[in-house]
């Protein structure tokens, strides 16, 4: 079984990256934007591991454990933050969420 | 106490001069800190006490200067600090001038601490009076010992400081606070020409002792050009007319003269004691005190002496005149002194040196006399300064009666009482010394010195017959009661005193003995004037003038004269306010109330300086604050600025428009560029 090219991995991970960046950009269904972000955590931890596997050193598979720690922590304080917005204002349209300015 | 035990109390008052200062200083510092606590007869025992112990020490002092050895002993203390190369030293100097001065300032001030324990035993402040009062002897000791001029300079500030205090002593009372602010600043006008006088001297002779300076003045020559320092071109004759200028206006200003007398009748807002000492026997004479010691300069500038002579005689003549019709018992006694004062300064403006402090002597027993026996009316007459309302009180005040008429005969220079012979020494001074460059100031300043004496009379009568005789105005309910024997006692020494100090101006063979006991103070001031009379002769072509001949024959037209000028101020006051001319003064105010207003009003001087200094200077203030500081300053820099930063961030805050999406927006593009910057 041959080994599966960095560049293809380095490949998927950037366009993982970007359709989470867009989603991130353009949705306007907080759920959604959230999902965007995680697709862009997934996105750095999957190039995070394959320099692991083609540098040979363990140093990446870490890095992606503190990833994953934060994508946790993020989805429970974001998922609380969503439910908050729902109580309070009954919707989940970033527009309409933009009392923080000037 | 150990000077006393010494065999030679020369040797013993090297140490123990600068215990006249402390005394007082400590009493001060006592009562002022303690004092609420003391309770009022350990108060008045502390402050009695030191000005008492400074006054066995003055007159022991006294006592060595007249009979001993020595003329002069001097207390260095310690050295201060240096001007360049011009050391200051800490040091105090007794000679007969300041021992005399000094035996006045405690004695007198003893007598009057005495009458304010019965005075001002009812007021809250007791304790707080003491301290000021002590305060006050401390500095006025400071300023009559110190042995150059900024030693003297901390003592005239010290008793303004002193002064200030005492005046608006019933700070409650917004006029009597305004009154002590006004003395104040009106003396810080004066005292800035005191301080340039000090620098001007500095910079001639570079030393500020007296006894340096007096050696130097020995020898100095007007006419020549200085060619260094800020002087360069002025010939040292102008140089030292200058300086004598400006330290006369310091003396004008404390010694309360033209033009800056005004804030004397203000500063009866005082307790009545605090003007008996401060404003009539000691503090006001320290002008006259200060051109006596510095005389042997004087005498080189005819020009300053005949300015001193002339506006001596000119606040004789108008204090007087504004005497006539002020109604204050009070006020009488303040325009009563700034014209004393003038006769002083007319004394040391002509060079009779010794009849201007002897009249500085004599006024403060008889003017301290008069002020306290105000003070016993008052205390009397339920703090009630109208003399309209009074009269009749001899039945009821007999000792205060007593004591003011003999006072009254010694001011208005009736035979034989002190003032008589102290105000003729003056005049008879005036009449006989010449004034090369100015001939006629002899004869201006005595004709006017004799009309000054006349007003005295006839205002001091009238006060006193307005007072004391005649039957009662006003407040017929009350009944007067005379004081205790703390109130009557010091009126009784003070009129003995002010009897009793005729013997040292009589006229013997040899001159009055006041005169030949201040001879060695004042022989270099003596012997710079032969100098200068005879450079002058010389420059002017005339003969140099004999001597003025002051034996008894030389000085009797003169007496006769003063005399029977006296009698004519005491028989119109008696015509008029108590004989068959009763009536006149009103119809005389009815027939010219624009005259009468005038007078009233004390000639609109107070008003027309407020018009002409007081407001311009207020208005200027006023457009510095409202439009250099609260506009320029505050308004434009200081918030303008913050003004100015707001508007350029109201332009950038829309940037922050709380959708997280655009920020996102922002934040990849801006990502997207710098990559293509750097990695590009």
């Amino acid at each position: 079984m041959g080994s599966v090219p960095l560049a293809h991995y380095l490949a998927l991970g950037s366009a993982l990256f970007a359709v989470g960046f867009a989603a991130l950009l353009v949705r306007r269904n907080a759920l959604v934007v959230f999902m965007g972000v995680e697709l862009m955590l997934n996105a750095a931890n999957m190039t995070f591991l394959a320099f692991s596997r083609a540098h040979q050193t363990m140093s990446g598979q870490a890095a992606a454990f503190f990833v994953i720690a934060v994508a946790a922590a993020e989805a429970a304080v974001g998922l609380a933050i969503m439910i908050a917005l729902v109580r309070n204002r009954n919707t989940l349209n970033v527009d309409e969420v933009d009392t923080l300015k000037y | 106490m150990e000077w006393l035990s010494a065999m030679n109390p020369a040797e013993g008052l090297q140490d123990a001069l600068r215990w006249i200062v402390l005394f007082p200083l400590f009493g001060a510092a006592v009562n002022g800190l303690l004092g609420k606590r003391l309770g009022r007869a350990n108060v008045h025992l502390v402050a009695c006490g030191a000005v008492f112990a400074s006054f066995v020490i003055s007159a022991i002092a006294l006592y060595t200067v007249s009979f001993g050895d020595v003329s002069r002993i001097t207390d260095q203390w310690w050295r201060w600090f240096s001007i360049g190369n011009v050391p200051v030293e800490m040091s105090l100097t007794i000679d007969r001038l300041s021992a005399v001065m000094m035996c006045v300032v405690t004695g007198v001030g003893f007598l009057i601490h005495i009458f304010s324990t019965e005075y001002m035993s009812h007021d809250e402040g007791y304790w707080r009076y003491f301290a000021y009062l002590n305060l006050f002897v401390a500095a006025m000791s400071l300023l009559v010992l110190g042995s150059n001029l900024l030693v003297m300079f901390v003592g005239w500030e010290g008793v303004g400081l002193a002064s200030y205090l005492l005046i608006g002593f019933w700070y409650t009372d917004d006029a009597k606070a305004f009154a002590g602010r006004k003395a104040f600043v009106v003396n810080r006008v004066g005292d800035f020409g005191f301080l340039l006088g000090i620098f001007t001297l500095v910079g001639l002779f570079g030393t500020i002792e007296f006894e340096q300076l007096k050696a130097l003045s020995a020898s100095i020559t007007p006419d020549t050009v200085l060619e260094a320092g800020i002087f360069s071109g002025w010939t040292l004759g102008a140089a030292i007319t200058m300086a004598c200028l400006f330290l006369f206006l310091g003396a004008t200003g404390k010694s309360a003269q033209l033009p800056l007398y005004v804030w004397l009748p203000d500063a009866m807002a005082g307790p009545t004691p605090v003007s008996a000492l401060i404003h009539a026997a000691t503090m006001v004479t320290a002008g006259v005190y200060m051109v006596a010691r510095l005389s042997f300069l004087y005498a080189w500038s005819p020009t300053a002496m005949a300015t001193v002579a002339v506006v001596g005689a000119l606040t004789a003549i108008f204090a007087a005149l504004m005497a006539y019709a002020q109604n204050d018992i009070k006020k009488v006694l303040a325009y009563s002194t700034v014209s004393q004062l003038g006769f002083m300064f007319i004394g040391v403006g002509v060079g009779a040196w010794w009849a201007a402090i002897y009249h500085l002597v004599t006024h403060a027993f008889f003017k301290a006399c008069l002020f306290l026996g105000s003070g016993s009316v008052m205390h009397a007459m339920r703090d009630e300064t109208d003399i309209r309302l009074f009269g009749g009180l001899r039945k009821e005040m007999w000792h205060t009666w007593a004591t003011f008429g003999i006072s009254t005969i010694a001011i208005t220079g009736v035979l034989p009482l002190s003032g008589f012979f102290s105000k003729d020494a003056i005049l008879h001074g005036a009449h006989a010394n010449p004034n090369l460059f100015f001939p006629w100031v002899p004869t201006f300043t005595y004709a006017i010195g004799l009309v000054a004496a006349l007003s005295t009379s006839f205002y001091m009568w009238r006060m006193f017959n307005l007072t004391f005789h005649g039957e009662r105005r006003g407040m017929l309910e009350h009944r007067a009661h005379e004081g205790g024997n703390a109130m009557v006692g010091p009126l009784w020494v003070l009129a003995g005193l002010a009897v009793g100090s005729l013997v040292w101006g009589l006229p013997l063979s040899g001159g009055a003995r006041f005169e030949n006991f201040l001879k060695p103070v004042f022989r270099a001031a003596d012997e710079n004037i032969a100098r200068m009379t005879a450079l002058g002769a010389q420059k002017l072509g005339v003969p140099v003038p004999p001597p003025p001949a002051h034996d008894f024959a030389a000085m009797l037209p003169g007496y006769l004269i003063a005399l029977v000028v006296a009698l004519i101020g005491f028989g119109i006051a008696w015509y008029l306010y108590l004989g068959p001319g009763k009536d006149i003064p009103a119809k005389i105010a009815q027939g010219a109330p624009a005259l009468y207003r005038a007078f009233a009003n004390k000639f609109y001087v107070d008003e027309f300086y407020q018009a002409v200094i007081v407001a311009p200077l207020s208005a200027t203030a006023r457009f510095l604050w409202r439009v250099v500081d609260a506009f320029a300053i505050d308004k434009l820099v200081v918030n303008g600025s913050a003004v100015l930063t707001g508007w350029i961030a109201q332009l950038f805050r829309y940037f922050q428009d709380g959708n997280v999406q655009r920020y996102a927006v922002v934040m990849a593009v801006s990502a997207v560029v710098i990559l293509w910057i750097f990695l590009g």
